[in-house]
């Protein structure tokens, strides 16, 4: 009891006092701000990419392109392989009809709104089997395309990151013109980087013949991928990968991981050149105390009280340091969006998330720099012999 | 002599605050080394571009191809010196993720366009003869241990090839390399002729075209008489100087390396004042002995030179270490990262730069305390005791 009454003591003492060394305090604040800060920044971004690349893919729908391909762009299927393909074994037919998707997938220009320079998007050709295969479909503004015409919808992502994509507006790519009818959203996913018109309308005016690039069906719950391959394998007219469509886009978001990990070794460094500049505040401001704990010690006060204040003085500032940093990571980043060149070639729009669990890695990675900064001084002040530190004057 | 002694005796009088202080800034210095050759390397393509080079694309966008029939038609407009074309092959070496950059490139005048690529004449030569044969770039020749007379496969993920499968047998007959240290010699080139007869996905269409102007002053004159001569027709284009092409390029990667590196510059300065606050109250805590040294009959002037030598010791230790790791880092990574970002290197004006701050962190941190002591009071600093 009186060890805890001591501390207490100790506790409010050193509390109470941390105004008088404000430089020392607001350094210790500003640090742990700045490590908590960083860490937010990059947790952020990578909770974006994940929700923009993991969310896009269903686990039973299954995507074919060819061979080595890799990515839509290289890959491409005739209209003979798409009859064959439609026909395999464990794709789920509807009135006789498989739900397949065929679709083209041609890169254009856009201008960013954010450097006003051309960026790439992808503009998908796809029929309304492919539109109920993206799962969070939604048109959020005007209507779908209609078949045959030159209309097109509009992603979110690239209506907010791209100039003259408003609805009604009239956008050329080279010789063609389309006229934007509809805005959709799929739940803050990669589909909504892409611009979406007919299939047949895109083979025509690319001069794609009847040649696609890939290909989406919707697998029966029973269906096993395994099989698809078998009959892709025994039939030579076919030179098909097949994968499910949540492991294609789980293999897309590896480029965009790397930035992540990225950012995750430099916030890491950065919080230990931070955490020394802590740790290097906090022994300074205990060793110019050190007559005042040793004296503190003298009259009888413990060395737990002598410990324990020490360290709840640092493990509050440095708890206000990461509620400082994690406002300033919300102001300044949640929400925030941008694009960057994905690995299919063309832009992908992802937001910054600061997620509520987010905030708590935030609050913890604050009090381990609290931790550790006023561990060791702490422990130096509970130790140091009473008579060394008057001795030594500071 | 003894002056700096002295110096060394108060640096090294904690030894865990001089290591930690020390420590901080090797970190600063490091993060600031790594993430300047970073944004340096995704820079270097537009500083390294010709002047008088443009690019000619189909305005629908890159990956668009372009008529065959442009070349010749593109080397009629006036203005125009050289002019030659390349096509993306989508390369790679025995499995797709170890990609090779291959263009299928006219041979005649590539390496007339691209003359900053050195390349002996007697290979260029046999080159241009053997239909099959390929000129490979030094570094790539490096990354993969290729010689002169190798016979490689590059594999396509984009086309088939003519005989079945998607795998074209090359021979090597030249390494070219760059006439600049920056100059990028990452790739490999083989004919266009050959390609256009062997893959049969389309045919008789370039990539891009890529040409030189006679005067840079003409580079605007000639880029819009292109653009007309193609209005309007099935493929138009979009003609650039290859310094602009690259820069909207690295905009493509976008604001994300902005965020990136504005937020790690932060902490960097971050960092420092952390650190030189610090650094003024550690030589504060010393009011006392430097009131001795004044009664001692040190002049003012010496005690001033002392504090500020002090505290750029302090700063140039751990700033140069730092600075040193970050140049070992850089290293490593442009190793592993040679196909990415050839041109990651941490050169001469980072180096100044990081000097830079090394000298403004030292003189700020220490001319708060110099001044302070060389006006102390004899008197006043005993009575703060």
């Amino acid at each position: 009891m009186r060890v805890l009454s001591q501390s207490l003591a100790v506790i409010v003492m050193n509390v109470r006092s941390l105004p008088s060394r404000l430089w020392m305090s607001l350094a210790m604040v500003i640090a742990s701000a700045v490590v908590v800060a960083i860490l937010l920044a990059f947790l952020a971004m990578a909770k974006g990419f994940e929700a923009t690349l993991e969310g896009a893919g269903s686990e039973d729908v299954a995507f074919f392109l060819r061979a080595g391909s890799g990515a839509e762009l290289n890959s491409n299927l005739s209209q003979e392989q798409v009859n064959i393909l439609a026909n395999a074994p464990g794709i789920v037919a509807e009135q006789g009809k498989p739900i397949v998707s065929a679709e083209l997938y041609v890169i254009v220009d856009g201008v960013k709104k954010s450097s006003q320079t051309e960026a790439n998007i992808p503009l998908r050709g796809l029929n309304a089997n492919g539109i109920a295969l993206r799962k969070g479909f939604e048109l959020v503004d005007g209507r779908m395309f209609r078949p045959g015409t030159d209309e097109l919808i509009v992603g979110q992502g690239v209506l907010n990151e791209f100039d003259g994509f408003e609805l009604g507006q009239t956008v050329r790519f080279g010789q063609n013109a389309w006229k934007v009818v509809g805005v959709f959203s799929t739940g803050g996913n990669v589909f909504e980087s892409e611009l979406w018109a007919d299939i047949k309308v895109l083979q025509s005016l690319y001069n794609r013949g009847s040649t696609y690039q890939s290909l989406r069906a919707k697998l029966a719950p029973d269906a096993s991928l395994e099989t698809i391959e078998t009959f892709i394998a025994n039939d030579p007219r076919l030179n098909q990968d097949v994968q499910t469509e949540s492991s294609y886009f789980a293999e897309q978001g590896k480029n965009l991981q790397y930035m992540a990990i990225f950012g995750r070794v430099i916030s890491a460094v950065m919080a230990l050149g931070a955490l020394a500049g802590a740790l290097n505040t906090m022994y300074t401001s205990v060793a110019e105390r050190a007559r005042e704990i040793a004296t503190l010690r003298a009259i009888g006060f413990s060395h737990v009280s002598a410990f324990v204040g020490t360290l709840v003085e640092a493990l509050v500032l440095s708890t206000i340091g990461g509620i400082l940093g994690c406002v300033a990571a919300f102001v300044l980043f949640d929400g925030l969006n941008v694009s960057t060149l994905g690995s299919s070639f063309t832009q992908v729009v992802f937001r910054f998330q600061l997620t509520p669990d987010l905030f708590l890695q935030g609050v913890i990675m604050a009090l381990i720099i609290g931790f550790i900064s006023g561990f060791f001084p702490a422990w130096r002040a509970a130790r140091v012999p009473v008579v060394t530190a008057f001795q030594s004057g500071r | 002599m003894k002056d700096l002694y002295l110096v060394y005796k108060n640096l090294t009088r904690k030894k865990l605050r001089l290591f930690l202080t020390s420590f901080a800034i090797f970190i600063a210095f490091l993060i600031f080394g790594a993430v300047t050759a970073l944004q340096g390397a995704l820079n270097a393509g537009v500083e390294m571009s010709a002047d008088n080079r443009l690019v000619v694309m189909n305005k629908i966008n890159f990956t668009q191809p372009l008529p065959y029939a442009y070349v010749n038609k593109v080397g009629n407009v006036d203005g125009v010196d050289k002019v030659t074309h390349a096509n993306w092959f989508g390369g790679y070496y025995q499995e797709p993720a170890q990609q090779v950059i291959t263009l299928a490139v006219d041979s005649a005048h590539y390496f007339d366009v691209y003359s900053e690529l050195a390349v002996d004449p007697a290979a260029l030569a046999q080159w241009q003869a053997n239909q099959s044969g390929a000129l490979i770039g030094e570094r790539l020749a490096n990354l993969y241990g290729w010689k002169v007379g190798d016979r490689i496969p590059i594999a396509s993920n984009i086309f088939s090839h003519g005989d079945g499968g998607h795998t074209w047998n090359l021979t090597i007959d030249g390494i070219f390399s760059g006439r600049e240290s920056q100059t990028d010699t990452g790739y490999l080139v083989f004919h266009y002729q050959y390609f256009n007869e062997t893959h049969t996905y389309g045919g008789d269409s370039v990539g891009w075209l890529i040409l030189t102007t006679e005067d840079p002053s003409l580079n605007d004159a000639v880029a819009k008489a292109i653009d007309a001569n193609f209005a309007n027709s099935a493929a138009e284009t979009e003609t650039s100087t290859e310094k602009a092409f690259n820069k909207a390029f690295i905009e493509q990667i976008g604001n994300i390396g902005l965020i990136i590196s504005s937020v790690v510059f932060t902490a960097f300065f971050i960092i420092l004042v952390v650190v030189g606050n610090t650094m003024v109250l550690a030589i504060r805590e010393r009011t006392g002995e430097i009131a001795v040294l004044k009664t001692l009959g040190f002049s003012s002037l010496r005690i001033f030179t002392m504090v500020l030598v002090e505290s750029f010791l302090l700063a140039f230790v751990g700033g140069l270490l730092g600075l040193t790791a970050a140049y070992i880092t850089v290293e490593v990574l442009s190793g592993v990262f040679a196909n990415f970002l050839p041109n990651l290197v941490l050169d001469q004006d980072i180096v100044i730069q990081a000097l830079g701050y090394m000298l403004l962190l030292g003189l700020v941190t220490g001319m708060i305390p110099a001044v302070r002591a060389l006006r102390l009071n004899i008197v006043s600093g005993f009575s703060r005791d």
